[in-house]
């Protein structure tokens, strides 16, 4: 009711006009802002590796020649600060420097604040790592997509690793009776634990749950948590706990014999082992949040040597084998790479913003863990590998063993269901 | 969308607690007295602070983290090949640094505080907070310090049946050195006797000739220290990383307010109490964690506002 | 009152905020919406402050109450999503808020009153935090764009929004916030607390009943932060746990500083410098935090007064010098 409000100021119409802009493609670069966590505690094990990740694959890009003839400037800044901070500089990067495109955002926190901005503001926001499945869900099934039309999230959602870990533990661990879980108290540790309980009472619905814990993100002293936990007696651990909080954790907990009586099962917990070291306890089940994992080959011969390459490639620039961030980073630019070509394929100049999300969507490409399919609804959408750690003597870190793939479809809700009744839904 | 099933869960919980886990109590028990440990090492310092200058250092938890990095650093740097006496020695190179810093804070900033008022103070330190967090990220940068060298060597230890790191138990035992050191300090030497007084009562003890400026100095710079001391104690259990300090201030803060200002019995028993509240809250009522400590907190203050043994 | 030359100074930049929309862009024009709602933020937290001489490190709570009504309705009652509803919502939550705390700690002052105030919004903290499913705990909640007084803005986008008709409507609240503090201070109850900040004994002796007048000013001060959390939502677009935490309140203790607590105009200098000052440094360098805190050390030291009463007492020394200049 009511009419809409006029309006004064200097605001004008900018950017609605939909496939009309035949401009010649420019030669000024193209600037590309990546955000991820700089400082803290998220750095070391996602935000420099994506970090790092945006930095090779840009300079790669620009050594072909850019993007159709144009450099990319690519501008990383911090996610660290807080929700509060992301949305004012996201909103800065937009209206005030004018970025091409935002990519970026590992904590689910920052994404459900930012993506937002971009049809709020105008501007191109790509999600690189974030899981929370709620990001693109509506409230009930079946949903509008695209629930933003500037907005996209590069990867599959947090679905496939608690699915996976669901389908995994009934798969090898068919005689578990009791699970407990330890999560960060926010939207993705809840998220985490929902789906993989709402999964776990589907697929073995005997099993009973025993605990769960809700530390806040940062939290030091997992000890209380670790006994609570050891006194409920589960068979198995769910935990979506990352960063400085996983290697905490574990160290307390191996100092506390904990895993002589518990396995974990780690819904994102593929860098650890490589960051922990020869400490780090075997017999844990590890999701890679996709497939994206050092040793791990997809079934087709351009995607396995893209992964060749990519391994390769960070290797000899970094010292250290890729983790998922950095599969995560490589899809987000090339995502937008990819887009913008086939947009100026079809409008024969450089494509405006609109032009460009409408060629990313539905957009499938190489990538070095396999093709990448973008769907309406602007999610990505893989398969996900979850397999044990194992110690070998050929790397000074456990690697995973009887690794299982899952396909997308068996963990991945088709479009405009959410994942909760999807969950419910199944025979 | 609010859980439906959380509050089955508890009770499920709670009944499983006190049918099967009496066992788990050595565990939960050694958990609060650890955590209690910590605590009562940061608001001793903090409490030392507001006693015998009546401010309250909101840049405490600033001083908890340099200690936590200066000790990382240390331990990491000095590496595995020396004597394992070493690297405990190392942790006291974060009591030494912000010891260092709490005396520059004190001799640059905090004296222009005597002849204002207390806005001024608590901005102040405010301000102070502020700039120490960037400048322990311009020295140490923004990276996580893991320096847990300490906590493996020292291993484990079979408590009644578990599994329990003999680290934390050093923690106990450091911090029970450290409580029965004040305690002797402030009763029983000259200088501590002096500390009091001018805690109880500023004028007179100046009337008395007391050096108000000099003990002054020296009471921050030791609240200082216990702050360094506590955070240099929890790097080898947990990364040092920026803004560690900020838990740690409300935490303490909480103790001296359900304690009492000024009180070391009352950081002591609050210490506890927090400690206690917190090891089994979180096996009972999972969800709980910090609004229990804050509402506890918040009735002490409204029944008795000077806390519980506060003046 | 209104003959005074000072009504015309602020007639004029009155008329001159009107224009401010065809002069900034769109991203600046947002940093000054910031500015003037916590300027109403400062008007009222200095009420406490400058007038009453009580200093609250927990006034954020009260910014929270008023940001969170509007995002809870916002999230629980849609139908009933505009502005008319939401701003007197905000008011009466930050209203109970303030009577409840400011009951418990007008009771104190010094440095009890400041500690009290911080555990309380603290306590507040603690409970949006972890109550994750009402109030999305540390992730927040959104702020989607009210109806305002019948017209809709659905479909419209946050900055035309912002630029538009939202723009006259925060100003015209900010002007009625000025005017309506401005009555409070130079009443007869204004002046009684400028005698209880002063000397509280003698302030009970001639009658005022202290202890009340403080809880007045206590949830006076409170409704107009509460209100200026409601404002400040639809300009950010989003809300979080954050909002109650002791270190915004220190950051609204810091602005009140800035522009000076001994005037009233002081608060709303202090707001917009603070809040451009921030933005500013956070913009320019990683390390903003050294910046803000250096700044407001060296305001403590040298500029007591804030920038306002620098300015004032400035203009003080000049008005002397002209005056000795003519005697005759």
């Amino acid at each position: 009711m009511g009419a809409t409000a006029m309006t004064a100021g200097t605001f004008g119409t900018a950017s609605k006009a939909i496939g009309q802009a035949k401009k010649p493609i420019p030669t000024t670069p193209v600037k590309i802002a990546a955000v991820s966590f700089l400082t803290g505690a998220a750095a070391a094990p996602f935000g420099i590796p994506g970090d790092n990740t945006y930095k090779m694959c840009a300079d790669v890009i620009n050594k072909e020649g850019g993007i159709l003839g144009r450099k990319i400037d690519l501008q990383s800044k911090d996610e660290a600060g807080g929700v509060d901070a992301q949305v004012k500089l996201c909103r800065k990067l937009i209206l005030e420097d004018k970025v091409d495109v935002v990519l970026g955002y590992i904590s689910s926190a920052s994404c459900l604040a930012v993506l937002p901005l971009s049809d709020e503001l105008g501007g191109l926001i790509v999600a690189y790592d974030c899981g929370t499945h709620e990001l693109m869900e509506g409230a009930k099934s079946p949903y509008e997509v695209p629930k933003f039309k500037l907005g996209f999230r590069s990867k599959a959602h947090l679905g496939i690793d608690n699915i996976g870990l669901a389908l995994y533990i009934k798969k090898y661990y068919p005689k578990t009776k009791k699970v407990a879980g330890i999560n960060p108290d926010y939207a993705w540790g809840r998220d985490s634990w929902l789906i993989f309980e709402v999964a776990m009472k589907k697929l073995m619905p005997q099993v009973e749950v025993v605990k769960t814990l809700w530390p806040p993100l940062g939290n030091t002293d997992y000890t209380a948590h670790i006994s609570a936990l050891m006194g409920a007696g589960p068979d198995i651990v769910h935990s979506s706990l990352w960063g400085g909080d996983a290697v905490t954790f574990s160290k307390q907990a191996i100092g506390m014999g904990f895993f002589k009586k518990i396995r974990m099962a780690y819904s994102r917990g593929e860098p650890y082992p490589q960051e922990v070291g020869k400490d780090y306890p075997e017999g844990q089940i590890i999701c890679c949040a996709g497939t994206h994992y050092f040793l791990f080959s997809p079934k087709d011969k351009a995607s396995a040597d893209l992964q060749k390459w990519f391994v390769g490639e960070y290797h000899k620039r970094y010292g250290k084998y890729p983790t998922y961030p950095c599969y995560h980073a490589y899809q987000a630019i090339y995502a937008y790479k990819y887009a913008v070509e086939k947009a100026t394929k079809a409008v024969g100049g450089w494509p405006t913003i609109d032009e460009i999300a409408k060629a990313m969507t539905g957009l499938t490409f190489p990538t070095p863990s396999g093709p990448l399919t973008i769907r309406e609804d602007h999610n990505g959408i893989e398969d996900c590998l979850v397999g044990i750690t194992k110690l070998t003597p050929k790397y000074p870190f456990p690697i995973l063993d009887k690794m299982e793939v899952f396909s997308a479809a068996k963990v991945n809700p088709p479009v405009g269901t959410k994942t909760v009744d999807w969950i419910n839904s199944w025979k | 969308m609010f859980s439906a099933l959380a509050p089955a869960r508890t009770w499920v919980g709670a009944r499983v607690f006190f049918e099967e886990e009496l066992e788990m109590w050595v565990v939960y028990t050694l958990n609060a007295l650890y955590f209690a440990a910590l605590l009562f090492l940061t608001s001793l310092g903090l409490n030392i602070i507001l006693g015998v200058m009546g401010i309250l250092n909101l840049a405490h938890g600033s001083l908890y983290a340099i200690g936590a990095f200066m000790a990382a650093w240390t331990i990491i740097a000095i590496g595995m090949n020396v004597p394992t006496f070493f690297l405990f020695i190392s942790l006291l190179s974060g009591f030494v640094l912000a010891g260092i810093v709490g005396f520059l804070m004190e001799k640059s900033l905090i004296r222009f505080m005597y002849k204002r008022t207390l806005e001024y103070q608590l901005l102040l330190t405010f301000g102070a907070l502020l700039l120490l967090e960037d400048i322990i990220k311009m020295i140490w940068g923004g990276q996580a310090y893991y320096a847990s060298a300490p906590f493996d060597l020292l291993g484990k230890v079979d408590i009644l049946g578990h599994i329990y790191p003999i680290y934390f138990l050093f923690v106990m035992f450091i911090t029970c050195l450290a409580g029965l050191f004040i305690w002797f300090f402030m009763g029983r030497t000259k200088l501590g006797i002096m500390l009091r007084a001018i805690s109880l009562d500023r004028e007179m003890a100046t009337g008395l000739g007391l050096d108000i400026g000099r003990l002054s100095t020296f009471a921050f710079v030791l609240g200082s220290g216990l702050a360094g001391l506590a955070g240099a104690l929890v790097v080898p259990t947990t990364p040092a990383l920026l803004g560690i300090g900020m838990e740690p201030l409300i935490l303490a803060f909480i103790v001296v307010v359900v304690g009492g200002l000024g009180s070391l019995k009352g950081a002591l028993v609050g210490s506890l109490l927090v400690g206690f509240t917190r090891s089994f809250g979180i096996a009972i009522f999972p969800e709980i964690e910090l609004p229990l400590l804050f509402l506890i907190a918040g009735i002490i203050l409204v029944v008795k506002p000077e806390g519980l043994f506060g003046r | 009152m209104f003959k005074k030359p000072r009504w015309i100074v602020y007639l004029l930049i009155l008329i001159g905020l009107l224009f401010i929309p065809r002069l900034l862009s769109i991203y600046h024009l947002m940093l000054f919406e910031y500015g003037l709602t916590f300027a109403i933020v400062g008007l009222g937290f200095n009420l406490l402050l400058g007038y009453t001489g009580l200093l609250s490190f927990g006034h954020g709570a009260y910014f929270a109450a008023g940001a969170y009504s509007v995002a809870m309705i916002g999230k629980y009652f849609p139908h009933a999503y505009s502005i008319e509803i939401l701003i007197p919502a905000a008011l009466f939550f930050s209203l109970v808020l303030s009577v409840i705390f400011g009951f418990v700690c007008v009771r104190h002052t010094k440095i009890f009153f400041s500690i009290l105030t911080l555990s309380l919004s603290m306590l507040l903290f603690a409970l949006l935090f972890k109550l994750y499913h009402i109030t999305g705990g540390s992730d927040g909640l959104r702020v989607p764009l009210p109806a305002l007084f019948g017209m809709s803005f659905k479909g419209i986008r946050r900055p035309e929004f912002l630029s538009g008709t939202y723009y006259y409507f925060l100003l015209g609240m900010f002007s009625v916030s000025f005017l309506v503090m401005k009555g409070i201070v130079s009443s007869p109850f204004g002046k009684a607390l400028q005698a209880i900040r002063d000397n509280e004994i003698r302030a009970e002796l001639i009658g005022i009943r202290v202890r009340r007048y403080r809880l007045y000013a206590f949830i006076i001060s409170g409704m107009f932060v509460g209100l200026g959390g409601a404002l400040w939502t639809f300009v950010n677009g989003h809300v979080t746990a954050d909002l109650s935490h002791w270190v915004f309140s220190g950051e609204i203790v810091y602005m009140t500083l800035l522009g000076g607590f001994g005037i009233l105009e002081g608060p709303i200098i202090g707001a917009i410098l603070f809040t451009y000052l921030k933005l500013y440094a956070m913009g320019n360098t990683q390390y903003w935090m050294f910046v803000i805190g250096a700044t407001l050390i060296v305001l403590v030291l040298l500029l007591p007064n804030g920038v306002a009463g620098a300015i004032a007492s400035l203009l003080a020394k000049i008005k002397r010098k002209t005056v000795k200049g003519t005697t005759c």
